[in-house]
């Protein structure tokens, strides 16, 4: 009873008040990465934290009065789709909270009426329309498989999704590139500034604000990596060691591949993604596992 | 008055029992006399205006309903009117959102016709038709005979042809003559059905059609009817009419939109849903509805007018009911009935919002509305909550869709693939055009100018007051809406597919957490404004890339210190979703899978 009370309960408000974290280490372990990449020596680890901790103690300084409480909406429902994800819920619903996190973000970035914000906006919204349709798929995917949207029933299935869903997780990693905001896909905004875009829908984003979607950010990001890990539910180990890899592999495409447009990028996730997954289901169907 | 004899009305039947009734037959000969006397208004507009589209869909149902009738086809259907659960909850979204839009048309009109400048008012005329509307649509909800339902079938024909044309501008003669035409061909289809009824079940009663030996002939006869609720529900290729429609004064479109008109069709394809299971014709309404829902969405990014977008939306949203009636399973079905429900709440208020904003503003173009919240804080409001209430969660329209995808999820692998895919992406599209809409609402200046408060006329605050109010309740007490209103309707003929444990929605391979995440909807902005309050900071003007001007960070400084202003403007990509082409392309598949399900139908 005591024990089931500790895993139930304490243990996914801990893990989901973690995600910011971790998500602050991961993205630690990037610009580390990339730095060695570009044969540059990299912050510390840590880097991300003193950033934001420097952001959040800035002279404030707003575009409009709608915009902190939307980037706290943003950060505060990014926390709740990971919640969900740890207290073992419906990954539909996840999806749909996370829709309702992006919302807050692109509203707040139209809202200040800026025209690189805005355009930022723009593009986040067409982000959303390049990443959500594969990411349901998948979901639709991992359900024809498992026999439920469930977490929690996802956890209980015997055999590694990553055997009867090899395809699928790579369309996944094309949704974390759209997620991470990582090149070719970071049309809306990305790590650093672009000519045209300045920094896309964070531009009249400072100080706390910055900080808090700073934040919303990584629990996003640490949210899409926690799904990866899912592919190898009887061993969690293994899931996290295959995220990890999935993250280290958009890493080496963010250095590898210039951007493209925003055209290019829904014709890409789609066109690709759309096929692996369809090719994985139909697959299955013919060796009749579903 | 009106309002509150219907509201009671409806909601006295949901506690009934099933309720029938056959009338005497003066009511029936009364009715038959009617029917003839509309089909010769309808030719009479079909010669007047000189419209051969009119003429001859009008004689194509005047000449076999009269044979009809000689032969005496008709007379033995027993009972005339069943009152049945699906009926009922037709009957309480009929009558609760449709004297709410009458309402707010009383403030609506009066302002209207100022605008044009009438001298004398014609509001008799508008509200007799309104009234007409609702009273069919009631009638057409409870008949059982297929005869009684084509005569209200066609007396909504009728008003939303009068009420589209109330302006009697060209434009509106036109489109409501569009509406006409493409309705009538819903009308020829509804008495071929009645031959086809007559032929091989040997009755026109629709619940003895339900339970007939299902022969590839009566499939026709369901597809017919299917092609008949096509056309009053605005789908490919019948789905101009509805777009058209917005030329009328704005309570016409948000009664024809949210609660009457375009849910008769729904309704109908609901009605026959139980009867063709697991046919092929059954999947190829899905694939209709799927197709239809995908397309509209797009299209509904590339609109500038409030309407147009409203318009592709309800389409849309159509679409996936009738997708979900298509799927035809438990879960399916529940996932039917609860869109449609809380799309009529929602569709009402934004509509009604629409409306109030475009005679303030003289506007329908969306990028004149930038900044609305500034300028009319109330009726913006309601419109941002309507609108958040059409595509995100917690609310009820959202658990519909969350439902329809388990449901469509949970359909045979192979068939429900496809329907899928068209499903996530017009769902993502969804959310596009209603962000973006959204948050172009909220911009607000940075420097406050004084404005003028905003002044609404009491029936307009009490209509959009009160549907939101209705909305936000039944979303948060989704639970008791579900247990009441769209369980018992399924316990028929289908079996509960909804189990509402807890604090959540079950379909049984996904849990949908209401009350925690109502809770968290609400949470997590209130903390957002405390914090707001307690950071504070001064609002300073946007990144330009060169010195700013001014206090209102309008202009800024670039080549040679000349000023620069700028503007923002809505995205609508619309040189890649030209709408034309678009349109023609969904006129021209929709067509074929018309054709196609008549195919499967025979086969």
């Amino acid at each position: 009873m005591n024990e089931n009370y500790i895993v139930n309960i304490v243990l996914p408000v801990l893990l989901t008040l973690g995600a910011p974290v971790v998500g602050g280490l991961l993205m630690g372990v990037d610009r580390k990465i990339t730095a060695r990449m570009q044969s540059r020596v990299g912050p510390p680890l840590i880097q991300p934290f003193y950033d934001a901790i420097k952001l959040w103690n800035k002279r404030p300084v707003i575009a409009s009065r709608l915009q902190p409480v939307l980037a706290f909406s943003y950060l505060g429902f990014s926390l709740l789709a990971f919640g969900l994800l740890m207290f073992r819920q419906d990954l539909l619903v996840i999806v749909f909270t996370t829709a309702l996190a992006d919302t807050c973000l692109i509203t707040a970035s139209l809202n200040s009426k800026s025209p690189y914000s805005y355009l930022g906006g723009r593009r986040e919204l067409l982000s959303v329309l390049a990443y959500e349709p594969v990411l349901i798929m998948a979901f639709l995917s991992i359900y024809m498989v498992t026999g439920s949207f469930l977490v929690d029933e996802v956890l209980a299935y015997r055999m590694p999704l990553l055997i009867q869903l090899p395809a699928v997780l790579i369309a996944l990693v094309l949704v974390l590139i759209v997620e991470m905001k990582k090149s070719p896909f970071d049309v809306s905004a990305s790590g650093h500034a672009h000519q045209e875009l300045v920094r896309g829908v964070y531009t009249e984003f400072s100080g706390y604000t910055m900080a808090m979607l700073e934040l919303g950010h990584w629990v996003k990001v640490t949210l899409v990596l926690s799904i990866v890990t899912l592919f190898w539910a009887p061993n969690l180990l293994i899931g996290a060691a295959l995220s990890l890899a999935a993250f280290f592999i958009v890493l080496v495409v963010d250095n590898s591949y210039p951007r493209l447009t925003w055209r290019s990028m829904i014709k890409t996730t789609w066109g690709v993604g759309f096929i692996l997954i369809l090719a994985n289901i139909v697959g299955l169907n013919l060796m009749g596992v579903i | 008055m009106t309002a509150i004899v219907l509201g009671a009305s409806s909601l006295g039947l949901l506690y009934g029992e099933r309720f029938i009734m056959t009338p005497p037959p003066l009511c029936q000969t009364a009715v038959l006399l009617m029917d003839f006397l509309l089909l010769g208004y309808f030719l009479y507009v079909g010669i007047k205006k000189r419209n051969p589209l009119v003429m001859g869909l009008t004689v194509l149902q005047a000449l076999p309903m009269a044979y009809f009738e000689l032969m005496g086809w008709g007379h033995h259907t027993e009972p005339v009117i069943v009152v049945d659960r699906l009926s009922v909850l037709l009957g309480i979204i009929i009558n609760i959102v449709g004297p709410l839009v009458c309402i707010y048309a009383i403030s609506y009109m009066g302002e209207h016709e100022d605008h044009l400048g009438l001298s004398k008012s014609r509001q008799g005329r508008f509200f007799l038709f309104m009234l007409l509307l609702l009273g069919a649509m009631n009638g057409l909800v409870v008949s059982n005979s297929v005869y009684w339902l084509y005569f209200f079938w066609e007396v909504t024909t009728l008003c939303c042809y009068e009420l589209i044309r109330h302006d009697a501008t060209e434009q509106a003669e036109g489109n409501a003559q569009k509406a006409l035409w493409m309705s009538l061909v819903g009308g020829v289809a509804f008495v071929a059905a009645m031959y086809v009824g007559h032929y091989a079940a040997d009755s026109i009663a629709m619940d003895r059609l339900l339970v007939a030996q299902p022969t590839s002939l009566l499939l026709i006869g369901f597809g017919l009817m299917a092609l008949a609720a096509f056309t009053k529900s605005a789908q490919f290729p019948f789905h101009s009419w509805l777009l058209g429609a917005m030329v009328a004064p704005t309570p016409v479109s948000a009664l024809l939109h949210s609660s009457t008109m375009v849910n008769a069709g729904v309704y109908l394809i609901l009605r026959i849903a139980p009867a063709i299971r697991g046919t092929s014709l059954s999947w190829a309404i899905a694939l209709i509805g799927a197709f239809t829902f995908m397309l509209t969405a797009l299209l509904a990014i590339s609109q500038r007018v409030s309407k147009g977008i409203l318009a592709y939306s309800t389409i849309g949203n159509l679409g996936l009911m009738i997708l979900c009636a298509g799927i035809n399973t438990p879960l399916s079905y529940a996932a039917a009935l609860t869109l449609l429900l809380f799309h009529s709440l929602s569709k009402g208020i934004l509509f009604m919002g629409a409306g109030i904003v475009e005679n303030r503003l003289n506007s329908r173009l969306i990028d004149d509305w930038e900044g609305l919240l500034g300028k009319l804080p109330f009726t913006t409001m309601t419109m941002l909550v309507g609108m958040v209430g059409m595509f995100l969660p917690p609310f009820g329209m959202l658990l519909g869709k969350w439902v329809a995808m388990d449901a469509v999820a949970s359909s045979p692998t192979l068939e429900g693939v496809p329907l899928i895919l068209l499903m996530v992406i017009g769902s993502a599209a969804t959310t596009l055009f209603w962000a973006k809409w959204l948050g172009h609402l909220t911009i607000l200046p940075i420097r406050e100018r004084h404005s003028d408060p905003e002044v609404l006329l009491a029936p307009y605050k009490l209509s959009l007051m009160t549907l939101l109010g209705i909305n936000v309740l039944m979303s948060v007490g989704v639970a008791f809406a579900i247990n009441n209103l769209v369980v018992p309707i399924l316990v028929g003929s289908y079996g509960a597919a909804l189990t509402t444990p807890g604090l959540g929605v079950n379909t049984g391979v996904g849990t949908f957490l209401v009350i925690p995440l109502w809770a968290a909807f609400i949470i997590v902005p209130l903390i957002g404004i405390y914090l707001a309050r307690w950071k504070g900071g001064s609002i300073e003007t946007p990144y330009l890339a060169g010195e700013n001007i001014g206090e209102d960070g309008l202009s800024f400084r670039t080549i040679a210190d000349s000023e620069s202003e700028f503007k923002v403007a809505g995205m609508f990509l619309d040189d890649v979703i030209v709408e034309d082409k678009v349109a023609r392309f969904g006129v021209a598949v929709g067509a074929l899978l018309v054709l196609l399900m008549f195919v499967l139908a025979v086969i």
